[in-house]
């Protein structure tokens, strides 16, 4: 435990200044409680939706949030986590820091560490901004309703680590601060779709294509009018495309152990 | 006991040897050389023993192995070029350094003055010259009092002031009793301050010894005379005189030390040999270098 605390202060000593880090996490910390209110400014939403109060209410405010949540995660924290790793290898500190005394298997593990301790702050800010948000807005203020689905805080966890042990395992993988972010974002919304679209649904029309990871990423927090897309007349599709919320759980587990062993096996066998 | 011990070391970068069955043996106290052309595989050499590079074949041993996999904790060192984070201050990225070698050092300051940074501990270091950057990663490879440390090319792009300040503070180092490796292809500053090396070429080893046993006490001679042959005749009848080569209507030998250039001036009067030209110099590391090196 010791150990660990260390090398997380370490990670916080190198970055706790770096202007990446701090201009992304700052947006972040501001977008995230702020472009919710977007919804005041729509008056009328299509039916079945009532009104905008969906957005703030208990318990449908868990939704929306963790669904504006998955945008933000998806690019400023990601692109926090690469750049962690990346600068470290162009500023070639990475090798200074194993050279120094840090043996491959510490500097690894810090970086781990720092991945998850950003999803665990993000889900608790979540957690903190959906709980005030849906506060002040029941009338009287209270939490009434607040936890009915406890199962969003769990989903909202795994997102974040979902998209982050992603950028993790491209950052380790391809080390270059540039083309990581050009490929990280390539793939989840070009190369993803594509293969899954084009290629996987061409020979396999069936439900299996809501399993590339990425996909699995997004329907643990899915853009919450989806749900009501299952029920209109099905055109071409005879299957759901989005997985049920156990199954993209358990998706995304097994994709983010997958992520973080491929990156650990790739930067311990390699010259770095 | 050896603080370094190298044995049977390769790798190669797909088609090309960087290094073939390297065997070291490095003691403490020892200022080692590691002395070689550009390219002939010192900073592979260096990466593998300080972790950063696998190596195909081989093992190398730090310390009898009684630090485990921390014994990087006891040595400083720079490997190439000073690596910081840009956006940090001196002060910042030596705590960092710290920090990882599980220390608490206090004494910054004492360590800045040594290389004459003080002044601009405040400043980030991507603001640094490049000798300031060089100054700054000698100061770090001083943390944690290491009992080895290790130099690649650390005169390497400076100013005739830089390299002159750096060599000081390498001088300094050498002379605190520490073991040091010092990676160069610059011969004079190897020569000045080691005291064994290590010559590389191709990533193979060529030689390795004390300094003074690879390079030779023979003093170098240059002789002119009107009448060459009574000359090369008397030369070849001394057993203190080797290696007697005609060079450019000159003569070259080598000359054992313990005998004085005017012996051979007095010789070649009595034998009514005139000299014309008479050159007497100590052979030099570069010589040797590159004639082992050839």
């Amino acid at each position: 435990m010791n150990k660990l605390i260390h090398l997380f202060s370490l990670e916080w000593l190198k970055f706790k200044n770096n202007s990446v880090f701090i201009l992304f996490g700052s947006m972040f910390l501001l977008t995230f409680p702020l472009a919710i209110f977007v919804g005041k400014e729509i008056k009328n939403l299509p039916p079945p939706l009532p009104n905008n109060s969906i957005f703030y209410e208990f318990p449908t405010n868990w939704e929306w949030l963790a669904y504006e949540g998955s945008w933000l995660v998806c690019f400023f924290l990601a692109f926090i986590v690469m750049n962690m790793i990346t600068s470290e290898v162009s500023h070639k500190t990475l090798r200074q820091n194993i050279i120094t005394g840090l043996t491959r298997k510490d500097f690894f593990l810090a970086k781990l560490i720092s991945v998850f301790a950003l999803c665990i702050a993000a889900t608790l800010f979540y957690v903190i901004v959906a709980l005030l948000i849906g506060f002040f807005h029941n009338d009287p203020y209270s939490l009434d309703g607040a936890f009915s689905d406890k199962l969003w805080v769990l989903r909202y966890f795994l997102m974040c680590l979902g998209y982050l042990s992603f950028a993790f395992m491209i950052g380790f993988i391809i080390r270059s601060p540039g083309i990581s972010i050009f490929f990280y974002i390539s793939y989840t919304f070009l190369i993803e779709p594509a293969l899954k679209w084009v290629v996987h649904y061409k020979i396999f029309s069936n439900s299996s294509i809501n399993y590339w990871p990425m996909n699995a990423v997004e329907d643990l927090t899915p853009m919450p009018l989806m749900k009501y897309t299952e029920n209109l007349p099905r055109q071409d599709l005879d299957f759901s495309f989005l997985l049920e919320p156990n199954h993209a759980i358990v998706a995304v587990t097994i994709y983010s152990a997958l992520f973080i062993g491929l990156a650990y096996w790739h930067f311990m066998s390699k010259d770095i | 006991m050896p603080v370094l011990s190298i044995k049977g070391l390769s790798k190669s970068y797909g088609k090309i040897n960087a290094l073939q069955n390297m065997n070291l043996d490095i003691e403490a106290g020892n200022i080692y050389g590691l002395l070689g052309p550009n390219g002939s595989g010192k900073t592979t050499t260096l990466g593998i023993i300080l972790g950063i590079l696998k190596a195909d074949e081989g093992s190398y041993e730090w310390f009898d192995g009684q630090y485990g996999e921390y014994h990087r904790k006891k040595i400083g060192a720079i490997l190439e070029t000073p690596n910081f984070y840009p956006y940090k201050n001196a002060l910042d990225n030596l705590r960092i350094i710290s920090h990882i070698k599980g220390i608490k050092q206090d004494n910054y300051d004492e360590l800045l003055d040594l290389v004459n940074l003080s002044h601009r501990k405040m400043s980030a270091f991507r603001t640094y010259s490049l000798g300031m950057k060089q100054r700054l990663a000698i100061a770090a490879t001083m943390i944690g009092e290491p009992e080895v440390v290790i130099f690649d090319e650390p005169t390497n792009g400076l100013d005739p002031q830089g390299i002159a300040e750096v060599r000081s503070t390498l001088t300094k180092i050498a002379d605190s009793g520490k073991t040091v490796i010092l990676a160069s292809h610059i011969l004079d500053e190897v020569e000045k301050i080691c005291t064994h090396v290590a010559i590389i070429k191709n990533g193979a080893m060529l030689a390795t010894g004390p300094v003074g046993s690879i390079l030779s006490d023979d003093v170098f001679i240059e002789l002119k005379a009107e009448n060459m042959e009574h000359l090369n005749r008397m030369l070849s009848k001394l057993d203190w005189v080797n290696n007697i080569s005609n060079v450019r209507g000159m003569i070259h030998a080598e000359m054992d030390p313990s005998h004085a250039i005017s012996e051979v001036n007095k010789l070649a009067f009595e034998n009514h040999i005139t000299l014309t030209h008479m050159v007497a110099r100590k052979q030099r590391l570069e010589e040797e270098f590159l004639q082992i090196t050839k």
